[in-house]
């Protein structure tokens, strides 16, 4: 026998018991049979709770019901399900058919379907959802009774406002879309879902409003979904970086947010939601770059302080991204820019400093990092012991000891706060980590260096597209009407149409004359105010 | 040809920042004088007849690359000989802005950094930009442009609080008016106006043809007035004596610039000019030449020629010239008569003549 042949037998040999045990096999009709069956494919696992009734004076008669434990709603179980089945089967069981009574008299829970194959059982089962399996049918009921222990929908810690919803997603899926059906209530809010992860089977719903979203955009988020195989989804970050365009760069394609508000928002505009349950990160594409500049709340103040917010945001990234490197670079080689007496000043204390600048701002920038990751993963009471080495050991010991310049551990500490402030982790996350280029970029080619350096930052942002649509739009490539909701933000009676970028099946936004008419304005004046009214004073 | 598309709006800004970026630097139309001015306008008006001219190719061959259609005028072997004759062209023009570009950077910034040095970094960004593509390459200057037109509002406002604007510098004009058409037809004809040559190579990706005329015309206006702006500021701050002196007028310009005793020594202004207007051009250049080439030699993959072309831009750059003043005589007596006029007027009109007959007879 030729080894090619012996192969194939053998990779024969592997095929059969996959195909025939398990998932083939459809429900028998003998409840016993059945019962076996679960317990052996749960490898009797005892938070499958298996309950076995007697329905009928005729004892060949007997039902199952089958739920996970702690998966359920407990009182749906035992009220609607057992208790029912108990009183009233009984007096109902006269000629009619079993599954016929069960199905329109006595199970009285919100959802109940027929099922005949294992894997969509086992699937529901595991959902929690309860099967009801009766002796002498190969058929089995399957009643929605999901619940269990869940996390109350509560403010999202990451993102925080001081207007506006205080409602964050929480872990699971139904809870996070009915949580944006409360916002929409249009039939055109359509969902979709699907199951992926070959092991962890976990749910997961893309959201959009029919008649507004690019159809072509819904067709690419399926497509790539479609094409997910993973082992497991434990977040939507799994999701993120298999879907997302550039993977491999430090910019986001993707955005997620925890609040329902901001996932409406983007809906209007025409985006697509993925909601991953397990996690309350709902992911949001497409994405582009000044999105990670804006927050909900933006929306609900009025708009010239929303803009200004908006523009110091963008300030405070760039801040972010080359205040250390512009420090460096000026101190560096081009001295003749800062004013005379500042220059004395910065002299003086450098001159007792053995590094050059580059060296400093990498020793703080390195120490912050430290300190900054430390702080994050730290529980409350320890972060205070951490903000205290910081601060006195840190921050004043280093300038004590001559290692630092006192002007350099102000340029970091702006630094720091301004990338703190920036409001999307994701992007601030980016520009941290380009700060270290630049700051070589001008250690090693001053003011020319953190240009060229910039010049090829803005090459590389308007090369990238998240679901085909350019990251940099609106800026470039330069879309005009939509550059009122970018780093500006104006009033909201403005906002007519769609963000053109996203090519919305339904442009028009609202009416063109949502700017508010005061009465004055009209022509209309109390009577006792009018001009030469004799009470006018 | 890569398959991509430019708007109306990005090929005005590009050719914008593509005529300004140097040519704002550098002393312009001098040997005019105080006249200056008058010389870059006229220059100006000129140009938009040169447009004319390369526009009405374009007609001919909407869907074609200068490069590509040399061929189909002239014959295979002529026709392709000249397309290569002009990618050379394109390269050497990208090799002569890169090295002035180093030499300005290096003589006002950065005293002891080799030139090398400084030119490599620079081709290194040319060189990721162009391998991107010219979509690519339209929106960077879509984001650099916004950059630029802050600098200038910038910069006028503190020229124009500062008080430093002196109007009887510009007086008396027009003292010689031989000398400014002479000016005109020896030097600023050719820098910057009759570099849009390159142009021929960027007009096929546009997706509206039919605002060509309309987009291009006020952009070369745009720059015209834009530059003579400059100049009229130039003079009437420095005056003729200092900014024929000067190697960079603007540069001077801005560093009188005196505002409240701590709005003084604005260079950092000036770099950021430099640099990005030395990139793009550097960038249009290289690229033409990369897509020229792709387009000559069936490369399948034009963005893989961004190494080897902006390589070679580079080691031209360095060898062109054994020193500074040499390259500033080239660029002053040789390169505009015997290389640019040839490639930017004669050739282009030669090729229309031809292009006129072969499609009477059809």
């Amino acid at each position: 026998m030729s080894y090619r042949k012996l192969r194939k037998k053998m990779h024969y040999k592997e095929q059969i018991p996959d195909s025939a045990s398990d998932t083939q096999k459809s429900i028998d009709t003998s409840i016993t049979e059945n019962l076996n069956f679960i317990k052996q494919k749960t490898g009797n696992s005892p938070d499958i709770i298996i309950r076995t009734l007697a329905i009928s004076h005729d004892p060949k008669v007997s039902a199952a019901i089958i739920h996970v434990d702690g998966l359920v709603d407990n009182p749906t179980i035992n009220e609607f399900l057992v208790q029912t089945m108990e009183d009233s089967v009984q007096e109902k069981l006269q000629d009619e058919d079993l599954f016929t009574v069960f199905t329109e008299k006595v199970v009285a829970v919100g959802s109940l379907e027929t099922v005949s194959d294992w894997d969509t059982l086992f699937q529901s089962l595991l959902s929690g959802d309860t099967v009801i399996l009766l002796d002498g049918k190969n058929e089995a009921l399957i009643a929605s009774t999901r619940g269990g222990e869940r996390r109350p929908v509560e403010q999202s810690d990451s993102e925080i406002t001081l207007r506006g919803s205080k409602e964050g997603f929480t872990e699971s899926i139904n809870t996070n879309t009915a949580l944006v059906r409360r916002i929409i209530k249009n039939p055109n809010l359509w969902v979709e879902s699907m199951n992926l992860g070959k092991q962890t089977n976990t749910d997961l719903s893309i959201m959009y409003i029919n008649g507004i979203v690019d159809e072509n955009i819904v067709k690419e988020v399926r497509q790539r979904l479609g094409r997910v195989d993973l082992d497991a989804i434990l977040d939507s970050g799994y999701i993120e970086q298999v879907i997302e365009d550039e993977s491999s760069g430090l910019f986001p394609t993707v955005t997620h947010t925890e609040r329902p508000d901001a996932v409406a928002g983007n809906l209007l505009e025409g985006r697509v939601a993925i909601f991953v349950n397990g996690t309350p990160h709902v992911l949001i594409v497409p994405a582009i770059m000044i999105q990670f500049f804006q927050t909900p709340e933006d929306y609900y103040v009025r708009f010239p302080i929303s803009t200004l917010i908006r523009m110091l945001r963008v300030f405070m990234f760039l801040i972010s991204l080359i205040g250390p490197a512009f420090y460096v670079a000026v101190t560096t080689f081009h001295q003749e820019m800062i004013p005379t007496d500042l220059l004395v000043i910065i002299a003086s204390q450098t001159e007792s400093v053995p590094f050059p600048a580059i060296v400093e701002a990498l020793i703080m920038e390195v120490t912050f990092e430290i300190l900054r990751e430390a702080g994050l993963r730290m529980p409350n009471k320890i972060s205070a012991t951490i903000s205290i080495v910081g601060a006195l050991v840190i921050g004043q010991g280093v300038i004590q000891a001559g290692i630092v310049s006192p002007a350099m551990v102000i340029v970091v500490a702006t630094t720091a706060i301004a990338s703190l402030a920036t409001p999307n982790y994701d992007i601030a996350i980016s520009a941290r980590l380009l700060r270290f280029a630049f700051m070589l970029g001008a250690a090693i080619a001053g003011f020319y260096g953190i240009i060229l350096g910039l010049i090829m930052l803005i090459v590389h942002l308007v090369s990238l597209r998240s679901f085909g649509i350019p990251y940099m739009a609106p800026f470039a490539p330069l879309i005009p009407k939509s550059l009122k909701d970018s780093i500006m933000r104006g009033p909201i009676w403005s906002f007519n149409e769609r963000p053109k970028s996203l090519n919305p099946q339904n442009r028009v936004r609202q009416g063109t004359d949502q700017k508010p008419l005061p009465p004055i304005k009209r022509g209309m004046m109390r009577a006792e105010t009018k001009e030469g009214d004799k009470n006018e004073s | 040809m890569e398959k991509a598309k430019i708007s109306t709006s990005q090929l005005f800004i590009v050719m914008i920042l593509f005529q300004l970026s140097n040519s704002l630097l550098i002393p312009l139309a001098m040997r005019a004088g105080r006249d200056s001015w008058l010389a870059i306008l006229i220059a100006t008006a000129i140009s938009i007849f040169l447009f004319f001219i390369y526009r009405a190719l374009y007609l001919y061959y909407p869907s074609l690359l200068l490069t590509d259609y040399t061929e189909k005028l002239i014959g295979k072997v002529l026709g392709r000989t000249l397309a290569f004759l002009y990618i050379l062209f394109f390269l050497y023009s990208a090799a002569r802005v890169l090295r002035e570009f180093g030499v300005m950077l290096l003589s006002f910034a950065f005293p002891e950094t080799p030139l090398f040095v400084a030119s490599a970094l620079m081709i290194l960004v040319v060189i990721y930009t162009i391998y991107k593509g010219i979509e690519v390459v339209a929106r960077t200057g879509e984001l650099l442009f916004v950059v630029m037109l802050m600098l200038a509002f910038f910069l006028f406002l503190l020229i124009a609080i500062s008080g430093l604007i002196d109007i009887s510098n510009l007086r008396p004009t027009l003292e010689d008016s031989p000398k400014i058409l002479k000016t005109v037809f020896t030097e600023t004809l050719y820098v910057p106006f009759g570099e849009i040559i390159v142009f021929t190579m960027i007009f096929p990706y546009l997706n509206q043809a039919k605002k060509l005329k309309k987009t291009a015309v006020a952009a070369i206006s745009i720059t015209g007035v834009a530059l003579a702006f400059t100049t009229i500021l130039n003079i009437s701050v420095l005056g003729v004596p200092l900014i024929e002196r000067s190697l960079f007028p603007l540069l001077t310009t801005i560093q009188s610039i005196e505002v409240g005793e701590f709005l003084e020594r604005l260079d950092v202004i000036f770099i950021l000019a430099l640099i990005i207007g030395g990139f793009f051009k550097v960038a249009v250049y290289t690229y033409c030449a990369l897509i020229g080439t792709a387009s000559l030699f069936n490369i399948k993959e034009p963005s893989k020629l961004a190494y080897p072309l902006g390589i070679t831009v580079l080691f031209t750059s360095m060898v062109i010239a054994s020193n500074y003043s040499q390259h500033i005589e080239e660029g002053l007596n040789a390169f505009p008569i015997y290389v640019q006029l040839p490639f930017q007027i004669i050739l282009p009109v030669f090729l229309l003549f031809i292009a006129f007959i072969k499609n009477r007879k059809k």
